[in-house]
């Protein structure tokens, strides 16, 4: 695929827009978008780690070029001017080399190049180092010319960068005032710029930045001990394999089909619609699978691809205990060795779910570090995997850990988000307005929307919670008070303190007690793609009663934070719009809290 | 950090002792240091407490703990041991994990390990693939990002790793997390000749190492040994000086 460069970057909110391309340019030479070394070192910090950081020079001396490279620092340095070759040799990054294309016989002078790569421009105007203005790609054709070294500039914009890709097959499109609206960088032609030259396809942009180390944007990555990376590294082999394997998918498939029934109806509920009195009200009834939730899904993939790699001892961590039941549960299935790490408060308040866990064979270990939720079991269960790595699967439950892990749970969970678009087209003909799921670590979220991110029209909406509130100081809402941080072998969102100490999450449900969120999701919010909203338990609460006798269908309490939100998005929706709900799960494993807190319900 | 590559030239075995920055508050910091400098030892670890430590064992947690009960950041530390008022003889090294370093900021963490007089760095959450977050201001502060290689670490990557090793090698001697154990495993010994031979810089063994059986066992095939859980236990419960034979069996002379 063709790789892009967004250059003359000098404000922050240009940078992070440009998180998607390849590279970003800092323009070290006299121009109206010349910076400092001091602010392109700024700058820079804010590009994910795998962006190429390119410096444009016109005529500089090899001492500056050098001390800039060290400084910001640089990764490769394109050269405007007449720089001579033994300044170019002495570069150590690679180095780019532009050239003006006015007739043929400047097509010549770039094969004589000695640079690592030549970048072909039309010919300036006022300054030296690009001129926004478009030359005649067709001089590039019927040429000599080694285009896996060519990077293509001069008045490329959203609407011609996908012809000029075409004509000219470049290694990389390069653009400055073409993504600019009045002299100034524009965050959405910057967007709508990468989409265009990387083919307009989210799937593919998406794939791209999970290669090659599991980034989405600035979150992921594989932060783990050198003692794991042999795992991590044969489960992305062995997952990449599985995946496109046929045989494997049938397997997936069928289990899902004769084991826990799916596929799950997309209910209309005719009541909530008519409680609410604004869109028509689809829930995607994830409560009705074999085990109560949507974590059986990826469960059974896990269990599969473990089998596939000759494992078949299983350890996994749980918060409400629905993914650790799951995982029991397909243990027995499967005759695989099981252990499962809980914390001790959720083990108090989930007591259902962990004699659930024991009768179906497998050992329950209870956390009592830390908060003893769910932070602190997959602590331990890291701990475990560590020391029985070499004959042991780590199954985690949420989009979470170290690249594969996020992708691959997803895209286990991505029959809720593929089953839901087709049953709302056969019913209704068209795509939901809005699709609101909860989210802890994210899993039944990621699946229901990943499926749909391509869909512009369909809103996205994470609910998170809020515990007491986010203003007090007992919540779980990464997504609304967290900030970036690594845990749990990612890079994501997480709730800390100054000191960079990972802080204890509250909620009244413990499969939404934790303390981060998925790379995905923190990329999707930061690109705006899915809005997160927080809600409280007591909201969560109402919503579980209203859903139980409005529906006949007793909420498991993380589900309850999504009926929440999609009330309130109800409040501004029209009659002839549709909103779906995730019910992730169901509520018999919470009968204990309700009957606690719903005292003297009449 | 040249200091190790004399000392294995000259024969000798080094002893890195590893200590939780303000466990027992952080004016035991620097007695810490003097005291382990006095007696000998190579060079020092100087540990930095974390919520979510998923590569230490039970003892290193607890002592981890308690610093942060006491209000022990990473600043705090960086600062006490800007402040210290004695000579520090023996390279510091910062052992921490990666998150509390990015909440501080990568560059201002380097420059003010420099300051503090810090020789190296240790980030066990931070793979050789992500270096890159890190490497370029501890390059530019001068300090060496040291790398840990593992029993599960297969023979290409090592390869990859030791080509670029600075400072020294960690080379973990258990499948698992940090703490005392009875007994290595027979395949140690194997992994660290094989490393020893690869690497440009001297290879110190870690993990698990709290015993003389173990020194005797690895002592041929390895340029020093890195003591943690042991000896934050030991300062922990005030024996220290119970870890002094230990010390010694590592740092005699010995005929090799």
């Amino acid at each position: 695929m063709t790789r892009v460069k967004i250059c003359g970057l000098m404000e922050e909110q240009h940078v992070k827009a440009a998180s998607q391309a390849d590279a970003i340019g800092f323009v070290f030479a006299p121009s109206k978008r010349r910076v400092s070394i001091e602010r392109a070192q700024e700058l820079s910090r804010l590009a994910n780690n795998d962006m190429q950081r390119i410096g444009v020079f016109v005529n500089a001396s090899y001492e500056e070029i050098e001390n800039a490279v060290k400084a910001v620092p640089l990764t490769m340095v394109q050269l405007h001017g007449d720089e001579p070759d033994e300044l170019i040799q002495r570069i150590e990054v690679p180095v780019i080399q532009a050239f003006s294309i006015r007739t043929p016989d400047d097509v010549e002078k770039l094969n004589n190049s000695i640079a690592d790569y030549i970048l072909v421009d039309a010919p300036g105007t006022d300054y030296r180092g690009g001129s926004g203005h478009v030359f005649d790609w067709s001089l590039l054709e019927n040429v000599a010319l080694d285009h896996s070294r060519l990077i293509l500039a001069g008045g490329l914009n959203r609407d011609n960068v996908q012809a000029a890709i075409s004509q000219t097959a470049p290694f990389m499109v390069d653009v400055s005032s073409g993504v600019e609206t009045d002299g100034r960088k524009d965050e959405v032609k910057i967007q709508q710029f990468i989409l265009q030259a990387k083919g307009d396809s989210m799937e593919r942009t998406q794939e791209k930045t999970i290669d090659p180390v599991g980034f989405f944007g600035r979150y992921g990555g594989q932060f783990v001990p050198e003692t794991l990376m042999k795992a991590v590294k044969e489960l992305e082999a062995a997952y990449e394999d599985a995946k496109n394997d046929a045989e494997f998918q049938k397997e997936y498939h069928h289990y899902l089909k004769e084991y826990v029934g799916r596929e799950q109806p997309l209910t209309f509920a005719a009541r909530m619609t008519e409680a609410w009195g604004g869109p028509k009200i689809y829930l995607k009834r994830e409560d009705l699978n074999h085990t109560g939730a949507h974590k059986v899904n990826n469960a059974i993939g896990q269990a599969l691809l473990a089998q596939r790699m000759g494992k078949r001892k299983i350890v996994a961590e749980t918060g409400a205990g629905q993914h650790g039941v799951a995982t029991a549960t397909i243990c027995a299935l499967f005759d695989l060795d099981c252990v499962v790490f809980m914390g001790e408060e959720d083990i108090k308040r989930q007591q259902l779910n962990v004699f659930r866990m024991k009768l179906l064979g497998a050992r329950v270990e209870s956390v009592t570090k830390g908060s003893g939720t769910l932070k602190d079991a997959v602590n331990e269960a890291l701990r475990y995997w560590v020391t029985n790595v070499e004959d042991t699967h780590y199954l985690i439950g949420s989009a979470l850990g170290p690249h594969p892990f996020p992708t691959m749970v997803r895209d286990f969970q991505s029959v809720i988000g593929k089953e839901t678009k087709r049953q709302i087209l056969e019913k209704e003909g068209r795509l939901p307005d809005a699709i609101v799921a909860c989210v802890g670590g994210g899993s039944n979220a990621i699946g229901m929307f990943h499926p749909f991110i391509e869909d512009a029209s369909v809103r996205l909406i994470g609910a998170e919670a809020a515990g007491d509130g986010v203003d007090t100081e007992r919540h779980a809402a990464t997504l609304t008070k967290g900030s970036e941080g690594v845990l749990h072998g990612a890079m994501m969102k997480i709730l800390q303190d100054d000191a960079g100490q990972v802080q204890e999450a509250h909620s009244i449900s413990a499969g939404l007690d934790y303390p981060g969120i998925g790379p995905e999701h923190a990329h999707l919010a930061d690109n705006g793609r899915v809005t997160y909203e927080a809600i409280t338990d007591d909201e969560a609460l109402a919503s579980v009663i209203e859903m139980s006798r409005l529906e006949g269908i007793i909420p498991a309490l993380e589900s309850a934070h999504a009926i929440a939100e999609a009330k309130k998005q109800a409040q501004s929706m029209t009659a002839d719009e549709l909103l779906v709900i995730c019910v992730s799960g169901r509520g018999d494993k919470d009968m204990a809290t309700y009957a606690e807190k719903l005292e003297g319900l009449s | 950090m040249k200091r190790l590559a004399e000392l294995k030239q000259a024969g000798h075995k080094a002893f890195v002792a590893y200590i939780m920055a303000g466990d027992g508050g952080i004016e035991k910091l620097g007695e810490q240091i003097q005291y382990l400098q006095e007696r000998g030892v190579t060079a020092i670890e100087v540990g930095i407490p974390f919520s979510d430590p998923v590569a230490d064992g039970p003892t290193i947690e607890a002592a981890g703990n308690r610093a942060l009960a006491e209000g022990i950041t990473l600043e705090k530390v960086l600062d006490e041991m800007q402040r210290f008022d004695f000579e520090v003889k023996v390279p510091l090294v910062i052992m921490t994990y990666l998150n509390p370093v990015i909440r501080f900021g990568a560059e201002r963490f380097t420059q003010e390990a420099k300051k503090a007089g810090a020789s190296g760095i240790i980030i066990p959450d931070l793979p050789f693939e992500h270096r890159q977050l890190i490497e370029p201001f501890a390059k530019q502060q001068e300090l060496v990002l040291i790398q840990l290689v593992t029993l599960t670490t297969i023979d290409s990557r090592l390869e990859e790793i030791l080509k670029q090793a600075e400072g020294f090698v960690y080379a973990v001697t258990v499948t698992g997390i940090t703490g005392s154990r009875d007994e290595l495993a027979e395949e140690v010994g194997a992994f660290t000749r094989k490393v020893r031979e690869l690497s440009p810089v001297p290879v110190y063994a870690g993990f698990g190492i709290s015993k003389e059986s173990h020194v005797d066992m690895l002592r041929d095939d390895v340029d020093g040994f890195i003591v943690g859980s042991a000896i934050v236990q030991a300062f922990h419960e005030d024996r220290i000086e119970d870890l002094e034979p230990l010390i010694d069996a590592v740092t005699a002379p010995h005929s090799v």
